[in-house]
């Protein structure tokens, strides 16, 4: 099964299948379009700062504080999706 | 008919390579299960529907669409619901026809019409759906499966509609 695939790949630590998974995963099964999600979502971010407007890293840091990994990295795939959606440049047309 | 090989196909070609792109995804199961015959005539039936279209009614909790190894939950889909109450969250097919008419993908106003009609005998107080995007198959079929099944039971539908997105 795919699961299986992907923790035979952890723990051999197999890199380069796991990164292959997640851009495939992003790129809804095209890997070089996959990196470019990954991209513009951090493009994205990068605009977002440019000014160095105010943030609210109070927030940031207690998330990051009280919030277990996992949810933590639940939410790095939420902030992915939200951020290529913001960039207008969305190879999906779903809901998140 | 609008052709469906326009510009709005934005993923042409998704699955011919399904088995490169996701390995060990294409699952083949050696044990099979005869489809189970109908027990009186489809206009005396209580006819349920499942769908994995991911959709759902306004306001419930949004399926996980973001989540690498999928969401196994589901959704009660009120059999009589307008479809201006529903709403998707899916991000695995194109959505843009249904959209513009959700039957395309969820029938329910068919269903209903053919409730109506009396050419399905009822239609189950709820239908069902999920989203397909599912990476632990094991689990899909052990949690997501039974629980809808259970449900579906529960309302005592004599036939249920299965359709994938």
């Amino acid at each position: 099964m795919a699961l299986d695939y992907l923790k035979k790949a952890t723990a051999e630590g197999d890199a380069e299948k796991l990164i292959r998974y997640v851009r495939l995963h992003f790129g809804d099964g095209n890997e070089a379009a996959g990196r470019k999600e990954i991209d513009k979502a951090w493009i994205e971010s990068l605009k977002l700062l440019l000014d160095v407007p105010e943030t609210d890293r109070k927030f940031i840091l207690k998330t990051l504080a009280e919030k277990d990994a996992a949810t933590l990295a639940h939410l790095f795939f939420h902030l992915h999706f939200y951020f290529v959606k913001r960039s207008g440049e969305w190879i999906h047309d779903g809901e998140l | 008919m609008e052709n469906s090989n326009n510009s709005q196909q934005q993923r042409p070609g998704l699955w011919a390579t399904v088995n490169e792109r996701y390995p060990g995804s294409m699952i083949t199961k050696n044990d099979f299960i005869p489809l189970a015959k109908l027990k009186k005539p489809l206009a005396e039936s209580r006819l349920t529907f499942i769908s994995t279209a991911g959709v759902q009614p306004k306001n419930s909790m949004p399926f996980d669409t973001v989540h690498p190894i999928g969401d196994y939950t589901f959704r009660r889909v009120p059999s009589y619901s307008k479809p201006k109450d529903l709403e998707i969250h899916q991000l695995k097919y194109p959505t843009v026809g249904a959209k513009r008419d959700l039957n395309v993908i969820f029938p329910i106003e068919r269903l209903q019409e053919l409730a109506k009609e009396k050419i399905i005998g009822e239609l189950a107080p709820n239908f069902f759906s999920f989203i397909g995007y599912n990476m632990d198959a094991q689990k899909l079929e052990e949690t997501l499966a039974e629980d809808i099944a259970e449900a579906v039971n529960a309302e005592g539908s004599d036939v249920a509609l299965l359709a994938p997105a």
